[in-house]
């Protein structure tokens, strides 16, 4: 039982405080003790004086002072003592008189005023570590290399407006576009999504159209709420992720089973460090399907990835 | 490395500054105090009392005869070295911000804010001649009509003074005729430090506007650029290395506003040639208000916003790092 050995044995803090402190139990009160007082007296406590030893070049000065209960307290300092040579003007300096507020200090630092601190230790910044801040920083970057912007006409890493062949090979994939019936891009899109939007921006000089003149404008009521309903039900939510996620690790990821329409990474507000969870939205129900069984239980940044169906939201 | 650290003040730090052989370091911050102390073991050599007012710049000579040191308490004052005796009280009309020794060690300059209706001006004052000194009375005094002057060095063979402005103008004033020599205009905001080599052949800038930049001395031609992300309150050049280091950091009235995190107290050391940075020391719990390098350059200080001067000697690792390129 705790209670029985409780008293018996000083604590663990306890033991700790006196090989630091060295607290010194009070001792007997002097002698002349006519009545006991009640309020403590500090001039009844006699302290010994300061004793200051010098050992080969360890110099150890033992101090004695009350604390606040009015416990003796011994405090020990060493000092190194170090000889250099300097100068001639810079010995002579070192022995000048001190002066102003140190006027009365004792030779060497007063520790008042000087004292030594924590350890710290430079932080070398290597230009390894430089380029990848460099690329942190600037997440295009990375996108680029990962042929984000694909062209629809060459296939090229670039927009379609910039394409070179945009005048020779655009025209005649879209007239056998229009032959099939179908557009090259077509192939590409989930069935919901409407095939004129998206091709509009190649049609003609590649001009930027506003939405209202494309094709798919003079379709009336066409709102995103079915889209959308469509989307929630390609969405996966993955759990697990470590704090370094990025949303372009998990496109990494989740590529291989389809087009994705969307990534959320949930992210800490100050941080911008991931907070574990993401939802993944896919074009395709089945994509979704596949990255469940394929990533589910991956392991991933030595965290091993939970994967399932998003619910819908309640709203 | 364990730095020592030094309290002997009770306000912000404003400059430290080491003697020409390195063994003192002077100390200034915004209370009445110049503190000086040995900076081999950081013990306190003693105060040079008097001002009665923030502390804004100290300077010593080259033979530690002399310091000086101005105050917002509109005045500079002159102390002897050894024994901490004002020798001399130097009364202006607003706040001496800089204030420096020629390398001879006879003439003084100091420059005085634009403040309650005066001008900013700079002063020399010859001290072989005491009466210049009794009647208060500087040989020159050039008015800055332009935009104050938050910064000033003397230049090489103490033939002129370079100053920087608050908005970010450098110029060379000649002591001798106190006409401007060379003028330049490379910083967007104010100077706060103007530190040269050693060898005085270049001096160092730092900016309000998180730069800092070396310029020729002569010419005030303009050589490297160190960039960061916060203002940089000081920097120093290395005597031994093509090192420098930039001290700075948020402004300290933004300082309780914002995470401590993302405040960028360290010490950040550059390399020269390619202007990248290479190393960081942490410490000071507010911005870094000055920064000196041991003429030796085995050791720095630094002393900030949060009252502390830090001595540093640099760790073995320092002297073997050899940064990538």
């Amino acid at each position: 039982m705790p209670t029985g050995d409780y008293d018996s044995k000083p604590s663990w803090a306890d033991q700790v405080e006196e090989e630091t402190d060295d607290v010194e139990p009070l001792p007997p009160p002097p002698i002349p003790i006519p009545i006991p007082v009640p309020k403590v007296d500090h001039s009844n406590i006699v302290l010994d004086t300061p004793r200051e030893v010098i050992n080969g070049n360890i110099k150890t000065i033992t101090e004695y002072k009350l604390d606040e209960d009015d416990k003796k307290i011994k405090i020990i300092r060493t000092f190194k003592i170090e000889n250099r040579k300097a100068s001639k003007v810079v010995a002579r300096r070192k022995n000048w008189k001190k002066f102003g507020n140190s006027e009365y200090d004792q030779p060497g630092p007063n520790v008042a005023t000087t004292t030594v601190s924590d350890d710290v230790l430079m932080t070398f910044i290597t230009s390894k570590e430089d380029l990848n801040c460099q690329e942190e920083e600037d997440p295009m970057n990375k996108l680029k290399g990962q042929k984000i912007v694909s062209c629809r006409i060459c296939k090229g890493d670039h927009w379609t407006t910039r394409c070179p062949y945009k005048d020779t090979l655009g025209p005649m994939q879209k007239e056998l576009a229009d032959q099939l019936g179908l557009s090259t891009a077509d192939k590409e899109r989930p069935p919901g999504t409407e095939p004129e939007t998206a091709q509009a921006p190649v049609s003609k000089t590649g001009k930027y159209v506003p939405p209202s003149l494309r094709d798919g404008g003079r379709r009336q009521g066409e709102s995103m709420q079915p889209n959308r309903r469509a989307d929630d039900n390609a969405t996966i939510r993955v759990t697990n992720l470590s704090e370094d996620t990025r949303e372009t690790d998990l496109q990494e990821l989740f590529r291989p089973f389809g087009s994705i329409s969307r990534i959320y990474l949930a992210k800490d507000k100050t941080t911008g460090q991931s907070k574990g969870f993401a939802f993944i939205s896919f074009h395709r129900r089945e994509d979704a399907a596949r990255a469940i069984a394929g990533v589910s239980g991956f392991g991933y940044d030595h965290l091993i990835l939970n994967v399932e169906w998003a619910k819908p939201s309640t709203n | 490395m364990r730095p020592i650290l030094l309290q002997g003040h009770e306000r912000a730090i404003t400059q430290i500054k080491y003697n020409r052989d390195g063994d003192l370091l002077f100390t200034v911050a915004k209370d009445p105090v110049v503190n000086v102390w040995y900076s081999v073991n950081g013990e306190r050599l003693g105060t040079y009392n008097g001002h009665t007012g923030a502390v804004w710049c100290v300077d010593v000579d080259w033979d530690n005869r002399h310091v000086l040191s101005g105050s917002a308490d509109n005045s500079c004052r002159l102390f002897d070295c050894e024994t901490g005796k004002q020798l001399a009280l130097l009364e202006t009309n607003s706040a001496v911000r800089t204030c420096g020794f020629d390398f001879g060690g006879n003439i003084i300059m100091f420059s005085t804010d634009k403040q309650m209706g005066y001008q900013c001006f700079v002063s020399f004052i010859d001290l072989r001649d005491p009466t210049q000194i009794e009647d208060n009375e500087p040989y020159m005094k050039i008015p800055c009509n332009e935009s104050k002057i938050t910064s000033a060095v003397w230049g090489p063979l103490g033939e002129n003074v370079i100053t920087g402005h608050e908005n970010g103008e450098l110029n060379l004033y000649s002591a001798k005729s106190g006409e401007i020599v060379n003028t330049m205009k490379e910083h967007s905001k104010q100077i706060n430090d103007i530190q040269s080599s050693r060898d005085m052949t270049m001096f160092i800038t730092a900016s309000k506007d998180c730069t800092a930049k070396i310029f020729d001395t002569t010419s005030l031609e303009h050589q490297k650029t160190f960039r960061t992300e916060r203002p940089v309150n000081s920097a120093a050049l290395s005597p031994i290395y093509d090192h420098v280091v930039l001290g700075g950091g948020q402004e300290a009235m933004d300082v309780t506003t914002t995470s401590t995190r993302i405040g960028k107290f360290e010490a950040r050391f550059f390399h020269v040639a390619v202007e990248e940075e290479f190393g960081r020391v942490k410490g000071h719990f507010g911005p870094i208000n000055s920064l000196a390098f041991h003429p030796d350059g085995k050791s720095y200080s630094s002393g900030g916003e949060d009252g502390y001067v830090r001595i540093h000697y640099f760790d073995q690792q320092y002297f073997d790092f050899e940064p990538e390129f």
